[in-house]
């Protein structure tokens, strides 16, 4: 199983973080170590993901969907339903409850959508701690309401206008507010990225979805689905739905943001088209140039828009266990509008990607196939979004 | 032994503090870099850390991040560094350290990165982010690899470091970023102490460092100093008017290595 002792996947991972950090990352692998063995931790967790959260989150037959795409079963794991309205709150309430039991009083995250920067600002609010949250500035144009969001929870944003001002830089700028201020606070990393153990705690909080899913299909259909999508951006949510079935005979696929186009600095889809590199302290996949500096991305969905990935994903690749696909902006915007009309579901940008890729391959499935797309979050705050988008479009025809 | 090793053990055994200079490569261009660095060594200073722009620089503060974003823009990378390195190296007679981040070492291939810096002229190399977990990459490179350590650092952290056998062990002052900063100097005493139980490696200070009064406290402490952010704002103060840059520059290394000749006596 991994991560092995060392926090590698395969190839991938490790801790390649400047010196200073290496006492804080030992913290909280032992404090990690320490709840695993905890029942009263689990406990809490549990408590306020099914009171707090409401999970579990409902397994849902899309049946107009699965009719206007052929002839495949499409299932929506609803994690767009959660409090906060996305996967992320799953892992900032694990790991605020960590940090609390390592005496820590102040949480530091990073955000791109916005999303995580919310469900951290929430796990901050309802247990009393402080939170400081990272965003570029680019990213707190297009995603203003989710600024605001973590603004009323009582979190301090600070703008990021740095480098290319999204979330790679925000998360630069997390790292070293957390380089000086470890003794009394807690980096709660977003996506299962980072040094070790960051990913492994992040698959570990989120693999929840995964857990719930299998139980939820078994009653639903008696065994287990044919193939489950996700959106990679980081790959935290994908983590999590995958986890519990790397073990099965399930197809499980990826869905990277395609973007504008393939050339470089107009997609991000790392794992399809990158190379191995560093970035954020691990060794994993990346969009890079020949030199090793990091590239600039682009994808409608700023939950996305990131140039690296995380290590395990990129180990799930290079073994083959796991497809890696992507689609474009385009195809996810159709995606969004398509489900928010045929289902009254309007998904976040991101989890549209999985949608899309969805739909591109059910007309080719035998009849019976089955498919469970992760609904990550909920598309409220993409709604300016997509109307500047469709705005554009139409002004080019 | 390498002229970094044979510096770094002269100053340990006169118990003082060889001066160590930060200076992003090319930066604000070719020419005014290579006037900076002849003024650095015409100033006094010892050893020359060679800093390569990276777009992600996680362990800089604000006025070296600057730098690195800067470079990015004029397109700078490894290669060119390396190739200005080479220059670097037949005008001026400082040791050389290269200071890069790991991903351009090993999006070049670490094989290829080493026989190039070497070819330019390279005898050290700083990896930020690589930890001492990591570090074993480098083996065998023929380079002196400089491991760091920070005031956090636990007593196994501190013997790993003492393992490596370094030409010196790069100690990072406090818990930061690079900058400019008021220094808690009895802790940093402390630390230093600390470390010297477990290693005689040469020890170098830095992060924070700005004056000639902070190097006097640590010199009986630390066997050199590093300099960075300080003369990088030296860089931006003056790089309008190029031709007093390399004159500000040499009067500033001046000013910090007059505290050698005891001006105040040791502490």
């Amino acid at each position: 199983m991994y991560p092995d002792t060392k926090g590698y996947y395969g190839g991938y991972g490790g801790r390649f973080v400047p010196e200073t950090l290496i006492p804080a990352l030992r913290e909280i692998e032992l404090a990690y170590g320490k709840i695993l063995a905890d029942p009263g931790f689990s406990e809490e967790l549990d408590y306020y993901l099914k009171n707090y959260v409401g999970r579990e989150s409902p397994l849902y037959f899309a049946r107009r969907l699965s009719r206007e795409a052929g002839s495949a079963r499409i299932y929506l794991k609803r994690e767009d339903l959660n409090h906060t309205g996305s996967h992320k709150i799953n892992n900032t309430l694990g790991q605020a409850l960590l940090a609390q039991r390592m005496g820590k009083e102040r949480l530091i995250a990073e955000t791109g959508a916005g999303q995580h920067g919310v469900a951290t600002a929430t796990a901050a609010a309802v247990l009393g701690m402080k939170c400081t949250v990272y965003m570029g500035a680019l990213d707190m144009q297009r995603q203003r309401l989710n600024v605001f969001r973590m603004q009323m929870l009582g979190a301090e944003v600070k703008a990021v206008h740095k480098g290319s001002q999204t979330l790679k830089d925000a998360t630069n700028e997390a790292f070293r507010d957390f380089i000086q201020s470890f003794e009394y606070s807690h980096m709660l990393i977003g996506s299962v990225v980072g040094p070790h153990p960051y990913p492994m705690i992040v698959r570990n909080f989120q693999s929840v979805i995964g857990r719930e899913l299998k139980e939820q299909f078994k009653q639903e259909e008696g065994r287990l689905p044919s193939c489950i999508l996700a959106c990679v951006g980081g790959g935290s949510n994908a983590m999590g739905i995958f986890y519990p079935f790397l073990e099965e005979p399930v197809e499980l696929i990826g869905v990277e943001a395609g973007g504008r186009s393939d050339r470089a600095g107009e997609h991000c889809a790392t794992l399809s088209r990158g190379g191995d590199g560093i970035l954020h302290g691990a060794l994993s996949r990346l969009l890079q140039d020949e030199n090793g500096q990091i590239r600039d991305t682009h994808s409608i969905a700023a939950g996305l828009d990131y140039p690296g990935v995380g290590p395990e994903h990129a180990c799930l690749r290079a073994s083959g266990r796991v497809k890696y696909v992507s689609v474009n902006d385009d195809e996810a915007v159709n995606a969004f509008l398509k489900l928010s009309q045929y289902e009254g579901i309007i998904p976040a940008l991101e989890s549209a990607h999985a949608v899309a890729y969805a739909l591109k391959t059910a007309p080719g499935l035998p009849p019976g196939t089955s498919l469970v797309i992760n609904i990550s979050g909920r598309g409220d705050k993409d709604t300016e979004e997509v109307l500047r988008y469709l705005e554009a479009r139409r002004e080019v025809q | 032994m390498s002229g970094i090793r044979k510096l770094m053990q002269r100053y340990q055994q006169e118990r003082k503090s060889a001066l160590i200079a930060f200076i992003m490569a090319l930066m604000p261009n070719e020419e005014l870099c290579l006037d900076c660095i002849k003024a650095l060594e015409q100033g006094g200073c010892d050893l020359l850390e060679l800093g390569i722009p990276f777009t992600d620089p996680l362990a800089d503060g604000e006025v070296i991040e600057r730098f690195h974003h800067r470079g990015i823009k004029q397109g700078l990378n490894l290669k060119r560094g390396l190739e200005f390195a080479g220059r670097v190296s037949q005008v001026c007679r400082l040791p050389l350290i290269l200071f890069s981040y790991y991903n351009p070492l090993y999006r070049t291939g670490l094989d290829r990165f080493m026989a190039e810096a070497r070819a330019a002229g390279i005898e050290g190399l700083i990896v930020p982010d690589l930890s001492l977990d990591e570090l074993p990459v480098l083996k065998g490179s023929q380079l002196d690899v400089i491991p760091m350590l920070a005031p956090s650092s636990s007593e196994d952290r501190i013997q790993l470091a003492a393992e490596q056998q370094a030409a010196f062990i790069y100690c990072v002052s406090v818990r930061g970023v690079t900058g400019m900063r008021k220094l808690p100097e009895q802790e940093i005493k402390e630390y230093l102490q600390r470390v010297k139980t477990f290693t005689s490696t040469p020890l170098a200070l830095g992060f924070g460092i700005s004056s000639r009064q902070q190097i006097e406290v640590f010199q009986n402490h630390a066997d050199a100093v590093v300099v960075g952010s300080y003369l990088a704002r030296i860089i931006e103060e003056y790089e309008s008017q190029p031709r007093l840059l390399p004159g500000q520059m040499e009067k500033a290394i001046k000013e910090l290595t007059r505290s050698r000749e005891g001006y105040y006596g040791s502490v």
